[in-house]
């Protein structure tokens, strides 16, 4: 029957139960028959920011040869339940390497490009029991879960079962439900999911690379830094596993990404470290990140060439591939030596100096800003960006020169990080709708700034080509396309930014930054609100 | 939701094991898929190891949805379940006469479970009454197993004379050979002799087979315990034509 869906109740039984008791208590009432025992290694799968489990969907891969998802969470781990992705290998852990399928749609969207990689690896066994009558038929159906260490197959860490009805025997379904609770299997009380984690000692920490601060206004500004920046370096530092195993290019990203928050706080906030610490800081956070630029370089590149070969007339689009060949090349080797780096002592005695200083506040001479509430830091920093960029933008008409547009991103970019680190201090809402109004602003002039990336790094590559070969005429001829196709999508970004910039600098928005980023007011009893 | 019958005057020409695998073939192709066993001698809910159904309040069957659906019983076997024959089912003819719109009470019934099912396969009992004409107004496809015999078909010919005598639509009507033998000259002179006659009979034939005869001692569809054997062949193929004639 379709409609009447059947309620399946799944239970947990104690890790001290053994088959044999399991079998004679079901054998109580029924003819308990085997129909199905298979042992093997099974990986949970997730990304690195557990974008399946957020969204309570499970995916296993099986020996290396197949991935099962299960979209209901009631099925998971129910061999007979689960969307099989076939013949896969060990390798197989982006989207766009599946076959393709429904299935794969719906990982895309999950997973965009972040890896599928085994969170957590285990024996899984899975038997399948029919609880019969004495005409052989079907009363009840019974499936048994065990999960166990691959060295240790005889204690399992966990074991459920799941009792599946068959239409028209509700007194035989009670009855066997009846025996798993004396062998004292208990109706877990989180989710399918949750307590099948719970029991192997997972415990999923969705990854943000954004600060996520709840910074206490009143607090001086020098800790308000440090505690940034030391929560930036812990998401840094976080990502490290990642690259060096290669697991996706989104690692060495936020990698990235988080550096980058740390130098904007020492920086923007330079006030309130010593100068001379300021300089030394810049330059140690600034190396870290120069080491990186070149993997990160090739990762766009290789990331975008579907784009890329889009772009291109057919007959041109092969004199591109020796150079994606190279690309790929290159970034092997780029990500070998990476790699190694993170690895080595150098590096790690770096971190942990970098750590241990803001760890517990960065302790160093008062500055004139150092002990004053965060808050008044805030609020002085937000305006005066905002207002650079907004004056600037008024400037801007249709002869401004790129760079000036350059320039207004980089503004952007630091109001945006500005955001990041306070606006746990302002109205929730308000500044959720500002940051919203910058966001849109950042996507069109991020467009523009790319494009003119693409086309500067397609330039430089085009300058140290040899001429000789057929096979250089042809990228070279490729390229020119490509850098022309690029020129004519950057010319229209342009148009978009100047109207965007427009938009972003008009009186509303004027209006909604000097109300959102402002002081609290101060009552009679010095309580403050907003 | 479509609407199969197994039907045939004549008694003993292969209506059950008919039904037990098509219905067993329907589900594995993915259908949703109830076997309404209609004869109260009950082999084709014996043959899924179901007991007869409980007794139930005269006219239950056609009164009452979710008295109906209590009676259902999975079987064995995934997507397929089985409405187990029942005796009161002996009286339905009698009970039929007592209702108002007495020939299409069947239809209305089965109507009601057209969102549980893709797919509702009729066993019927060997008969011509107002039991048969419910069945002819619900069913989209009749299926006659016919034997290549004389006797068989006679019936087959009162059949088609009963249908066009009282307005039903002869095109429902879906012949087929059934416990044919190969090495029976007769059997071979018939079936050509009709065919030409009827050229709606299906094409796939199915032979006689002890295959199909053990079906009582395995309690199972041929499809389930002898897959790779003719038999379990045949009712594929009969499957798949019927599929593209639904």
């Amino acid at each position: 029957m379709k409609l009447s869906k059947i309620r399946q109740t799944r239970y947990l039984l104690p890790d001290s139960m053994t088959k044999k008791s399991f079998l004679d208590t079901l054998g109580q009432h029924f003819i308990v028959k085997q129909i199905e025992n298979n042992l093997e290694k099974f990986a949970l799968l997730d990304s690195f920011e557990w974008a399946l489990y957020e969204h309570r969907i499970m995916a296993v891969r099986h020996e290396n040869q197949r991935i099962s998802l299960w979209f209901e969470e009631e099925d998971i781990l129910d061999p007979d339940m689960a969307h099989n992705i076939e013949h896969i290998s060990a390798k197989t852990r982006f989207w766009w390497e599946f076959p393709e399928s429904s299935e794969r749609d719906i990982l895309k969207k999950l997973l965009d490009l972040r890896a599928l990689y085994p969170v957590y690896e285990a024996m899984l066994r899975t038997e399948q029991f029919n609880l019969m009558d004495d005409d052989g038929k079907i009363l009840v159906f019974c499936q048994l879960i065990t999960i166990s260490y691959p060295e240790n197959i005889r204690t399992p860490i966990l074991r459920m079962a799941k009792i599946i009805p068959v239409t028209g025997y509700k007194t035989e379904n009670k009855q066997a439900i009846e025996l798993l609770k004396s062998l004292g299997g208990f109706i877990p009380r989180l989710s399918p999911i949750d307590s099948l984690l719970g029991a192997l000692g997972i415990t999923p920490k969705p990854f943000s690379i954004k600060p996520g601060l709840k910074l206490d206004p009143k607090i001086s500004s020098r800790t308000a830094a440090s505690t940034i920046i030391s929560i930036m370096i812990h998401k840094q530092r976080q990502t490290e596993h990642g690259v060096i195993k290669d697991i996706d290019s989104e690692f060495l990203h936020h990698y990235r990404v988080a550096l980058r928050m740390i130098r904007a706080a020492v920086a923007q906030l330079k006030e309130v470290f010593p100068p001379q610490d300021v300089i030394s800081l810049k330059q140690r956070f600034g190396a870290l990140a120069s080491e990186t630029n070149y993997l990160r370089d090739l990762d766009v590149f290789i990331l975008d060439k579907e784009r890329y070969m889009g772009l291109l007339p057919p007959s041109l689009k092969d004199g591109l591939l020796p150079m994606f060949n190279d690309f790929e090349q290159s970034r092997a080797v780029e990500v070998k030596r990476i790699a190694r780096w993170l690895s080595s002592r150098a590096y790690k005695q770096e971190m942990t100096e970098l750590e241990t200083l803001f760890e517990n506040g960065y302790s160093a001479l008062e500055t004139h800003w150092s002990e004053q509430p965060i808050i008044e830091l805030a609020v002085s920093k937000i305006q005066k960006r905002y207002k650079k960029i907004q004056k600037a933008a008024s400037k801007i008409t249709h002869n401004t020169a790129d760079e000036d547009i350059h320039e207004i991103r980089i503004n952007c970019k630091k109001l945006r990080y500005l955001l990041y680190f306070f606006g746990s201090l302002f109205n929730k809402k308000q500044v959720k709708v500002a940051g919203r109004h910058l966001k849109k602003l950042q996507n069109t002039l991020g467009i523009f700034n790319d494009l003119s990336v693409q086309t500067e790094f397609l330039e430089n590559h085009l300058d140290q080509i040899e001429h000789q070969s057929r096979k250089n005429i042809l990228l070279i001829a490729s390229l020119g396309g490509l850098i022309s196709s690029l020129h004519t999508m950057q010319m229209q970004e342009r148009e978009k930014c100047i109207a965007a910039l427009a938009v972003f600098s008009n009186g509303r928005n004027q209006g909604l930054f000097k109300q959102t980023f402002v002081l609290p007011v101060t009552n009679k009893k010095g309580k403050s609100s907003q | 939701m479509k609407v199969v019958a197994s039907y045939s005057i004549k008694g003993g020409v292969g209506k059950t094991a008919t039904s037990v695998n098509l219905a067993y073939a329907a589900a594995r192709a993915g259908n949703e898929t109830l076997l309404i066993d209609l004869d109260p001698q009950g082999a084709s809910s014996f043959y899924f190891r179901i007991g007869p159904g409980k007794k139930q309040k005269k006219g239950f069957f056609f009164n009452q949805k979710n008295h109906l659906l209590k009676n259902i019983r999975g079987s064995n076997y995934k997507r397929l379940d089985i409405l187990p024959a029942n005796l009161s089912f002996r009286n339905f003819d009698i009970m039929l006469h007592s209702m108002s719109k007495s020939k299409k009470r069947l239809k209305e019934m089965l109507d009601l479970l057209k969102n549980e099912y893709d797919l509702i396969i009729l066993d019927c009992p060997p008969n011509i009454n107002l039991l048969s004409e419910n069945v002819f107004n619900a069913a989209d496809l009749i299926l006659v197993p016919v034997i290549p015999t004389t006797l068989s078909e006679r019936t087959y010919e009162q059949l088609i004379h009963f249908f066009e005598n009282n307005g039903y639509k002869k095109k429902k009507i879906q012949p087929f050979f059934s416990m044919a033998q190969s090495n029976n000259k007769l059997h071979h002179q018939t079936i050509k002799e009709m065919e030409d006659r009827y050229p709606n009979f299906m094409k796939t034939i199915i032979d006689f087979s002890l295959e199909i005869e053990r079906m009582g001692v395995h309690r199972d569809p041929v499809l389930a315990y002898a897959n790779k054997k003719s038999a379990a062949q045949a009712y594929r193929k009969l499957f798949n034509e019927i599929v593209t004639s639904l």
